[in-house]
């Protein structure tokens, strides 16, 4: 592999991982505001 | 039967998007001058495209909620539920390209980024929608879901302006791959499955996010109008 096959392997690489790192950050936090709104009404069902 | 119908949905998407995947970088060939920085490609288009669609959606969640906020104020907040579920969405996917777009440009040009008007209009429609989200979040009062919907429409007025920008004015940014004359489209069969399993994978995806993001702020309305008749019985 030549110097620029690899450089645009490593591109190509962190283009892909950043967008999954995104994506699934997104989805998390979304996961995590859900839960929190599912304890927010479970605490105001018991008070 | 929703759950499962849900489960099925989630299980079809990660197929499509492993899919997807194996197309772009095992499947479809080398680029005769990009090489393999053009399977950024993959990813780059098509999170375009569904951030274009998202930004779509936001718009008529605008001009539901204007339409409806006094006639019919269950369908109103229904209505703007979908706006700020597809401006934030649509943000994710917008971010994507942001990125992905310099990675590509710094390989294929030698610069990171350049003020053409793709990538110019692109940032605006960017920091437009960030805007719309930091009115969202720090604003108080009955009237922000109101000036949120007008900022919705025009941020929205900017989605023709990127789509048109490389027909309109010379850039920088490569012409249309579809729709730009009798020479755009893609030629190879290969190249052109991988991107229409990218595009389907991606819309699958945004598709389960957005109806994730909508149902987080449909559960926020009623929290908070749940709080607000406690708070008035108890005054």
């Amino acid at each position: 592999m030549d110097q620029r096959a690899i450089m645009d392997h490593q591109f190509v690489v962190a283009a892909y991982a950043i967008t999954w790192i995104l994506q699934l950050g997104y989805l998390a936090w979304l996961g995590a505001k859900w839960r929190a709104q599912q304890r927010a009404s479970g605490n105001r069902r018991q008070s | 039967m929703k759950k499962i119908a849900i489960g099925l949905y989630v299980a079809v998407t990660v197929a499509l998007m492993g899919w997807g995947y194996y197309q772009a970088i095992y499947v479809a060939p080398d680029e005769a001058t990009m090489h393999e920085a053009q399977r950024i490609f993959y990813y780059h288009v098509p999170s375009a495209m569904v951030a274009f669609l998202f930004f779509a959606i936001s718009l008529a969640g605008s001009i539901g909620f204007l339409s409806f906020r006094r006639s019919r104020p269950e369908w109103a907040q229904v209505s703007d539920a979908w706006a700020l579920a597809g401006a934030e969405v649509g943000l994710v996917f917008c971010t994507v390209v942001l990125i992905t777009g310099p990675l590509w440009g710094r390989r294929a040009w030698g610069i990171w980024w350049t003020w053409d008007a793709r990538l110019t209009t692109t940032l605006v429609l960017w920091l437009i929608y960030t805007s719309y989200l930091l009115l969202r979040r720090f604003a108080a009062g009955p009237q922000v879901q109101t000036l949120a919907a007008v900022l919705g429409i025009f941020g929205a007025l900017d989605v023709p302006i990127v789509y048109l920008s490389n027909r309109w004015w010379r850039t920088q940014h490569p012409a249309p791959v579809f729709g730009g004359g009798p020479d755009s489209g893609i030629k190879d069969p290969a190249m052109l499955r991988a991107f229409e399993w990218n595009v389907l994978a991606w819309l699958a995806w945004g598709l389960l996010i957005l109806g994730l993001r909508y149902a987080v702020e449909r559960r926020q309305q009623k929290i908070a109008a749940a709080e607000a008749q406690t708070a008035l019985e108890e005054a």
